[in-house]
């Protein structure tokens, strides 16, 4: 007995130890005033992101730096694909960055756990870039009223088509509908172009799935509300609603051999790598990915790959933006760091000298979209974008994007139900109105946990 | 003069009484301070989250909710399906390792040629983290440039490349595949020293009563093997039945959550469904279950031994 109370005691002094030696509570900061303050002592500030363009992303700091001598910024960068969990990880064990990038099928959680702190709370020139930026995107950065990013990138979900092999099985024009996809890959299945002329990156892993499902969702509704009322009550359960005609089309496809069955374990990288190796005809990507398939010497069908308004009634897609954040980190670290952060916004995602400088660098070089809409009149862009895509097409595309429906705190652990569930759906394991009652049902019981 | 010496004697006895009794307490505290910072406070601190409510999207709420997390986990929608999933999975490999452990043992018990290079080679599989293993396994059975479809197709046994991954049994097949891959040659390793310890003399004994191979197996080899063999088999349940790592890499859980185990759904509860207390709540099912098969296994043994 008395060796249990002795190891007890032994348990309890160590807890004690422990809860001694966690981080001190968060110091609340006011809000600075409306102009931005200067940075009056030296600041470093770690900044992480997914790992696409470091080199890029390093040598933009280091102009940054020589900008601001006074602010020290900490590059590291994970993998896309564990980003959310690393990162939710991080913010759990309260060891959060300062900077981050964020995207917008997180921020409802992030924001709402207070993660993340809204930036035109202490930003006064984060007002000034939104005026500028297109709706789907300010949408995605916004949370309960109050902007929490300027974007690092937006971009639309694109329907993309090799036009030299969709050419070979007889077709002049790209599809307009899903019967219109249907029936082409029907044909270039039959003349032997193509074994499945339908590729998808649909791995459950693949962050960009969802994206995909919704845009082909979007496309076959007039108007909102494909997915949720404006109560976020789901209204897609139902046959004759635009997913359920989704999911039916999918499994049509599927069972025809159109798809490749591929698909529901392709990532997007593999799934570009097969398009450009000419294995398929059709599909659906972010729109950055133009700039790496018509790349010169990429493939024997570089330049030949052309974006096609998502085919469907309304033509509309998901319109998707991944921002930069700053955390309670740097609130709680004093106005020094409020003034560093800011500029980093400034110099990121806002102005330098009246020029979107680092988002006009990304859309350039690297082909990424964006959201700033003054850019599509940039003689720059437009040359750069040409280069790989129909301008007029992205631009007519981006203004039928529209923002993901339901992007409430719980959307992500739907999401990843819905993937499951949707394989199911086209592997014929379940009819598409189970497949999308259990999603239905899914939502209900995420939203009432709340 | 008599009276110091003797008060300084006691005093000394004293001291020295007082050091035999602490020493030992006083060596092992420093180990012991270890193990309750590293593993015992974890562990109770995780039992104890498991009793509240814990999402971590609402970092300043977490009240007492009892066994609701247990009741959450068991009833969810995921908890049969990937239960399933790991018995079909924790049987087959393990049933897997073992057949290829006591072959490759077997295989390297013979005087052959260069078996000591063979020993260290066999181990490398093993010694390869799994992340690693995964991502090579996810070549292998790729379905545009897989070795394994080139073989299938170069013998004619296919027609075309078939999605390894992208099929539920056959992603499962897979996912059994890599870990048979992996975990085979250490249980190679551990099956190779019991048979090495098997005095020749049984054999020789055996020879000369004129048993044939098949026989010789089965009445020496197999039952003087059976405690490490024990011995792998619960560390390759154990194993299998925590399998994460490999199915993060390899298929994600998908297609349509085929290849969910139960260890993932322990991670998708707290990093992708942000509820910690659920999570914890499963983790501490997942350790339960596997303690009740260690104990069954080890009460086999017992069982045997005693009847032996």
């Amino acid at each position: 007995m008395k060796k249990l109370f002795a190891l007890l005691s032994l348990l309890v002094l160590a807890s004690m130890l422990l809860a001694a030696c966690g981080s001190p509570a968060p110091v609340a900061t006011e809000a600075p005033a409306a102009t931005e303050a200067a940075v009056t002592e030296p600041v470093t500030m770690d900044f992480v992101v997914w790992s696409y363009g470091i080199e890029t992303i390093t040598d933009n700091i280091k102009n940054f730096q020589e900008l601001n001598p006074n602010i020290t910024i900490n590059l590291k960068d994970y993998s896309w694909l564990d980003y959310h969990d690393t990162m939710v990880g991080a913010f759990a064990a309260n060891n959060s960055p300062y900077l981050l990038y964020g995207s917008d099928h997180w921020l409802n959680e992030w924001a709402a756990a207070g993660w993340l702190v809204p930036l035109d709370k202490y930003c006064p020139n984060v007002k000034e870039y939104s005026k500028e930026v297109a709706p789907y995107a300010l949408q995605g950065m916004t949370y309960n009223g109050e902007v929490y990013g300027v974007s690092y990138y937006a971009d639309t979900m694109d329907f993309v088509y090799n036009d030299t092999l969709l050419q070979k099985a007889g077709f002049t024009t790209a599809p307009a509908t899903l019967d219109d996809v249907y029936t082409q890959a029907k044909e270039l299945k039959a003349k032997g172009v193509n074994e499945y002329p339908i590729i998808m990156a649909w791995s459950q892993k693949e962050g960009a799935f969802p994206e995909a499902w919704t845009s082909l969702v979007f496309a076959q509704q007039e108007g909102g509300n494909a997915l949720f009322d404006a109560e976020l009550n789901p209204v897609f359960n139902k046959e004759g609603s635009a997913a359920f005609d989704v999911m039916e089309w999918l499994r049509k496809v599927y069972t025809e051999g159109l798809l490749d069955p591929a698909s529901l374990s392709m990532a997007e990288i593999d799934q570009v790598k097969s398009m450009q190796a000419g294995a398929h005809t059709f599909t659906i990507v972010p729109q950055y990915n133009m700039a790496e398939l018509n790349k010169p010497g990429s493939g024997d069908f570089a330049g030949n790959f052309k974006i096609a308004l998502m085919p469907g009634s309304s033509q509309s897609t998901v319109g998707y933006v991944r921002f930069y954040a700053m955390t309670q980190k740097v609130v709680d670290a004093g106005p020094d760091y409020i003034a560093a952060a800011c500029k980093f916004m400034d110099y990121f995602g806002g102005k330098t000298n009246g020029d979107y400088t680092v988002v006009k660098r990304w859309a350039v070089e690297n082909g990424l979209g964006f959201a700033q809409l003054p850019l599509f009149d940039d003689a720059g862009v437009i040359e750069a974008f040409g280069k790989w895509g129909d301008v007029p097409t992205i631009k007519q595309q981006a203004t039928l994007a529209r923002a993901k429906e339901g992007l409430a705190p719980w959307y992500g652990s739907w999401d990843v139900f819905a993937r499951s569930e949707i394989h199911k759906g086209i592997l014929g394991e379940q009819s598409s109105l189970d497949t999308l009652n259990n999603m239905a049902d899914q939502w209900n019981e995420l939203k009432a946990a709340q | 003069m008599s009276i110091i010496r003797t008060a300084n004697g006691s005093l000394h006895r004293n001291v020295s009484r007082v050091f035999e009794r602490f020493y030992p307490y006083a060596s092992v505290l420093p180990a012991l301070l270890v193990i309750v910072l590293f593993t015992i406070y974890p562990v109770v601190y995780a039992v104890r989250i498991s009793f509240y409510q814990y999402i971590l999207t609402k970092p300043n709420s977490h009240p007492f909710v009892g066994l609701n997390n247990f009741q959450d986990v068991i009833t969810s929608y995921y908890f049969k399906n990937s239960l399933i999933n790991t018995g079909i999975y924790t049987i087959a490999s393990v049933t897997g390792v073992m057949i290829f452990g006591l072959i490759v043992a077997m295989l390297l018990n013979t005087k052959i040629r260069s078996v000591n290079a063979l020993k260290i080679i066999i181990l490398l599989p093993w010694a390869i983290p799994a992340v690693v293993a995964g991502l090579m396994w996810k070549w292998i059975v790729n379905s545009d440039f897989g070795i394994l479809n080139g073989i299938l197709y170069s013998l004619g046994a296919i027609e075309s490349y078939i999605p390894f991954l992208a099929d539920p049994v056959l992603a499962k097949v897979s996912l059994i595949m890599a870990h048979i891959w992996k975990e085979g040659p250490l249980a190679a390793i551990f099956i190779l020293a019991g048979l090495q310890l098997i005095p020749n003399e049984f054999y020789e004994a055996a020879k000369i009563d004129g048993g044939s191979g098949l026989l010789v197996f089965r009445y020496i080899t197999l039952p003087l093997l059976r405690p490490i063999l024990l011995v792998v088999v619960v560390y390759e349940t154990m194993t299998a039945i925590l399998t994460f790592d490999l199915v993060y890499v390899l298929t994600g859980g998908g297609p349509a959550d085929s290849t969910s185990l139960i260890s993932w759904f322990a991670y998708a509860e707290i990093y992708k469904f942000l509820n910690l207390g659920a999570g914890i709540a499963l983790s501490i099912i997942i350790a339960l279950i596997t303690l009740i098969l260690i104990i069954l296994y080890m009460r086999a043994l017992k069982t045997e031994d005693t009847i032996s």
